[in-house]
């Protein structure tokens, strides 16, 4: 593994092992290394996800509709992080009559897991990256795409036809959406030549262009502003967050999947939910948005990295306030007839770019 | 047998036949002839119906069955069918059926009027009457267990009703396949579901996401509203209770709707300035009613808790405060009385007015946002647009009135062309839209506030320069009222969800012998499988919320 | 499309302008109408016994007993059966009974909920403010039977 670039000081398990001197120990010492950052990256999202979901969600949701929202505990209502968490995880866990277990129980373990092995590969700026593969953007979406599995899972095992109208929807979201997700991240691939997470970070260091004095790098927003737009929108799908909440539709189908969860196995799908948004904002901002990058020294990357993430949580919320569901089947009609046909046109499009320029 | 719409020849006044020539086109039918207050009654026979509600449908253009009222004397049952016409809803006539009393059988009328079926079932539930061809006579607003029809007389009130789980369908049972088609699913919607604006059961068959079949199960929420009126002096103890059925702060539009039949029954004249502030107090109604029914439904179709529910709670919050200071409540007003209003407006009026102006100041630019938020939204046009059609020859045959009816372009409402309070004297217009879909619905309501807004400014100026030494606000009113013996009226306000009707027999003491409630979201309701048999799940929900019902008036 | 970003438009525009409507309750106390009507608040010694109130009462809120020289000894209104539909107050020949604009009861159980007259006595009236002199009952129009004015004791 290479630590040469700028925003890249080594990975972070090579970097534990060296500050704990692990490097000693061989192999072991390489898997407590690995464990350890591993341990250190999931909790930073936790942190994140506990912050969005009992809190940051409400306060935003409020100021959308003129309300305040939590303010009773602690400063700004702080203090209902701890509140919500004592209160879900002390209520009692409902099993109902007929699930499938251990499918049942698989499925919420399953979300949350998904979206943090997603982040295993992300750059997440002053050295936090677990992993740099080769493979690292099809790892990425291969991981959050393990989420499907676990809604399906969660729909058939609950034994409730609102459970199982919502798995269905998201099988059929997910094929809808993943497909146009993937074809526009490639023709970023078509840019860089690698799937590198890294080296994507790297190929967007370069200036774009320079307007009065001031550097634009060459994110591939700037380059490409169509294949980002793409891009957000079918990762905003591909999460399910509205106007594609369809898998949910509390109005319709009461949360489809998630109706039979209660509890313990509730939270997790919400962390895992929310977990999921930070992925999709993460492989956004490192295809797009130049990662970590930022103005500023390096070491601040990784404030610049949760920046962009919550910039993504940000707009999801504001799509939530603003914006009527689809339907089911015009959602799908978009999804196969709009969304791929754009997103080849874009692939084909940035490979004759590419083609001229290269 | 469907109505037709209205051929070349028919002139635009609609032609009035009278009373004789109607008795005429009914011929041997007729066994009788009464004399209700409203409307001339004919006595048929009861297995004539079909017969002669087809012949006043066609010949005579009676073409709306608003009400089915059924009743028990001591030696007969009756059902009574008050009929209007869409085009001209002060000609009217009420048609009576005997019944027998030990074998109350009548003919239904439901072939010729689609809206008969729920009206008949629920007369044949609470009072026992049976309907001869009724497609489906089964009890509506009661569980299918009950023993006995509460409004019959031989009812005994103190039976204890055990209604064992066992008698009822098993809804764990294991397979729940219907036997005949295997590739459907059927799905209960309701009562605990959070697009059923309340206890609404909607007993759904899917095929895939798409709906096959739907029914609706009523009568959870069933509180004998009709009852507790029969049990509540004419001149005071009523009227607190129309505020419960509608419940959605459309209380002084109920209240208007009783207000209206007592007086009409016992004549009493309101003073023209309680007129007005009745006018207004409605009006103020109407806006925060369809405020609330356009928050919800935009809920239903966004499906989160969205900003455009929250805007339209927070307008209707400041319709909801003039009320609350004229009235002195939110929700259950109890203002009006018998020959007019228990206040005046509150001192000082100069406030009151600013106050109510400011509202109507602020409202075009909320009603601007809501355009913004909704009607103008791309997304909320593809999912409303074309979906949960309701053309108005089905609207028609099923007696829906108010927005849904004008939604399917329709142009009727009572406050123009039944006029009551000081409608008659205020320039306003009533909203059409010819779309016949959700979307058609939402606009008429968006567009009805409006309308109210411009007759509440109205009633605003006449209020502040009404001389001081005329403003009364109660006719004189004896203190116990006692309208004659036998006296039978139907009369209808237009209510926030339509037409909201009483029926009131009196039997010469001083509270009514039969209190009928003509709830327009009960008609309403029952248009919902033909707007959404069909449609994906989503519409049917879209439908449901564009019907605006309140479970409260649906169950009574 | 531009429909949807006008949409988005306007929710930022709320977002951004800080403007709130939501009550503080109960840190804020509502302000309320003084025609509001809340628990109810009973003067025995203005009482004079006369039971309209319980006459007119629409669903049997109010019990009150006599003894046999028709002198009162008990008022009990069950203010969790109360639909505040003010008849008893407008009613009321000698104001002996009046709707608060105290919205705030709770109890455990529905019992608790019967007040007798002592309990009646000592509701506490909103904010201190007895909302009778805003309430400017009409009774001339309400009594009916009679013009001229009625003798209030």
């Amino acid at each position: 593994m290479t630590g040469a670039a700028p925003l890249q000081q080594g990975m972070l398990p090579d970097t534990i092992a060296k500050l704990l001197g692990l490097g000693a120990f061989g192999v072991a010492g390489d898997v407590v290394a690995a464990l350890l950052g591993a341990f250190l990256v999931a909790n930073f999202l936790l942190i994140n996800t506990a912050f969005a979901g009992p809190w940051a969600k409400r306060k935003i949701t409020a100021a959308f509709t003129d309300r305040i929202a939590v303010n009773r505990i602690g400063p700004f209502g702080l203090f209902v992080i701890v509140a919500d968490a004592v209160r879900l995880l002390s209520k009692e866990l409902v099993i109902p009559e007929g699930v499938d277990r251990p499918a049942w129980d698989l499925g919420p373990i399953l979300i949350p897991f998904s979206a943090l092995l997603g982040f295993a590969v992300i750059p997440m700026g002053s050295g936090l990256q677990l992993a740099d593969p080769e493979t690292g953007l099809a790892f990425a979406f291969a991981a959050s795409s393990i989420a499907s599995l676990g809604l399906i899972m969660m729909g058939y095992a609950s034994n409730n036809k609102y459970s199982l109208l919502g798995g269905l929807r998201a099988v059929a979201s997910n094929l809808a959406y993943e497909i146009p997700l993937v074809v526009t991240g490639i023709s970023v691939v078509l840019f860089t030549g690698t799937l590198q997470m890294s080296a994507i970070v790297e190929a967007q260091q370069a200036t774009f262009v320079s307007v009065a004095g001031v550097a634009i790098p060459q994110w591939f927003a700037f380059v490409n502003p169509f294949a980002f737009v793409l891009f957000v929108l079918a990762n905003v799908a591909e999460v399910g967050r509205n106007p594609f909440d369809i898998p949910e539709a509390p109005t319709e189908i009461v949360a489809g999947y998630q109706t039979e969860y209660s509890s313990v196995y509730f939270v997790l799908i919400y962390l895992g939910e929310f977990i999921h948004i930070f992925l999709g904002g993460a492989i956004a901002a490192t295809l797009f948005l130049g990662g970590p990058a930022g103005p500023g020294p390096a070491a601040l990357g990784i404030v610049w990295f949760t920046a962009k993430i919550w910039a993504f949580f940000l707009l999801t919320q504001w799509l939530r306030s603003a914006v009527p569901r689809l339907r089911v089947d015009q959602f799908i009609e978009i999804g196969w007839k709009g969304m791929l046909v754009l997103s080849f046109a874009n692939l084909v499009l940035t490979a004759v770019i590419v083609g001229v320029l290269a | 047998m469907s109505l037709e719409e209205p051929e070349p020849d028919v002139p635009a006044t609609v032609e009035e036949q009278s009373p004789d020539e109607i008795a005429e086109m009914l011929s041997d039918h007729v066994i009788g002839r009464e004399e209700h207050l409203n409307a001339p009654g004919y006595v048929i026979r009861p297995d004539a119906v079909q017969d002669v509600l087809s012949t006043l449908k066609t010949e005579a253009g009676y073409d709306h069955l608003s009400c089915v009222t059924a009743q028990e004397y001591e030696d007969r049952y009756e059902s009574i069918y008050h009929l209007k016409k869409f085009d001209d809803p002060t000609q009217e006539v009420s048609v009576v059926v005997p019944a027998d009393r030990e074998n109350p059988v009548s003919e239904s009328a439901d072939p010729v009027f689609r809206t008969a079926d729920w009206h008949e079932r629920e007369a044949y539930d609470l009072v026992g009457i049976e309907y001869d061809d009724h497609p489906d006579l089964r009890r509506i607003l009661l569980p299918e267990t009950w023993q006995g029809h509460p409004l019959a007389a031989d009812y005994d009130q103190d039976r204890p009703q055990v209604v064992p789980l066992r008698e009822n369908a098993n809804p764990l049972q294991e397979d729940q396949r219907s036997e005949q088609d295997t590739d459907t699913m059927f799905l209960n919607i309701g009562p605990h579901h959070p697009a059923t604006h309340g206890v609404l059961h909607l007993k759904t068959t899917l095929d895939g996401e798409q709906v096959a079949d739907v029914e609706s199960d009523i009568g959870y929420l069933h509180r004998c509203e009709e009852q507790i009126c029969q049990n509540g002096t004419y001149r005071h103890q009523i009227m607190p209770y129309p505020d419960r059925w509608d419940y959605i702060s459309a209380g002084l539009l109920n209240e208007w709707a009783y207000a209206r039949a007592a007086e009409d029954m016992a004549d009493i004249d309101v003073p023209e300035y309680a007129q007005v502030i009745r006018t207004m107090g409605a009006e103020l109604c109407r806006i925060a009613a369809h405020m609330l029914a356009v928050g919800t439904f935009a809920l239903d179709v966004y499906g989160d808790f969205t900003a455009i529910f929250m805007y339209a709670i927070r307008d209707r919050e400041k319709a909801q405060n003039i009320l609350e200071d004229l009235t002195g409540q939110r929700l259950m007003f109890n203002y009006f009385r018998l020959g007019g209003v228990v206040w005046d407006l509150p001192e000082p009026r100069e406030e009151f007015f600013e106050k109510t102006r400011d509202f109507l100041e602020d409202l075009p630019e909320a009603l601007e946002e809501y355009h913004d938020l909704i009607s103008g939204n791309e997304i909320l046009q593809m999912r409303t647009i074309d979906t949960g059609v309701l053309p108005p020859e089905v609207a028609k045959s099923y007696g829906a009135t108010g927005p849904v009816a004008r939604g399917s372009g329709i142009d009727y409402d009572l406050r123009r062309d039944d006029p009551y309070g000081y409608y008659d004297e205020l320039d306003w217009d009533v909203v059409t839209e010819d779309g016949c879909d959700n979307y058609s619905r939402l606009l008429v309501r968006l567009r009805e506030v409006e309308e109210s807004a411009k007759i509440i400014e109205q009633c605003i100026d006449l209020l502040e320069d009404w001389p001081e030494e005329d403003r009364t606000i109660q006719a004189n009113v004896p203190r116990t009222l006692k309208p004659d013996d036998d006296a039978e009226i139907y009369s209808a306000v237009e209510g926030a969800k339509g037409e909201l009707g009483i029926y009131m027999r009196s039997d010469g003491t001083d509270k009514p012998a039969r209190f009928k409630i003509r709830s327009p979201c009960f008609s309403n309701l029952q248009t919902l499988p033909e707007m959404a048999e069909g449609e994906y799940v989503p519409d049917l929900i879209a439908a449901l919320g564009s019907l605006d019902i309140v479970l409260g008036e649906v169950d009574r | 499309m531009i429909g949807i970003l006008k949409g988005m438009a306007t929710t930022m525009k709320h977002a951004l302008d800080g403007k709130t409507f939501t009550v503080e309750y109960p840190d804020v106390a509502p302000e309320v109408s003084p025609r509001f009507r809340g628990v109810h608040k009973f003067s025995q010694e203005r009482c004079i016994w006369c039971r309209q109130c319980e006459n007119v009462c629409p669903n049997d809120t109010i019990q009150i007993v006599q003894d046999d020289q028709r002198n009162g000894e008990q008022y009990n209104l069950h203010i969790g059966q109360c639909i505040y539909c003010r008849l008893c107050e407008e009613v009321c020949p000698v104001d002996a009974i009046l709707l608060t604009q105290n919205f705030e009861f709770t109890a455990d159980t529905k019992d608790e909920f019967v007040y007798n007259k002592e309990q009646l006595k000592n509701v506490p009236w909103y904010k201190g403010i007895d909302p009778l002199n805003s309430r400017n009952p009409d009774r001339n129009a309400w009594v009916g039977e009679g013009d001229g004015e009625i003798d209030y004791q």
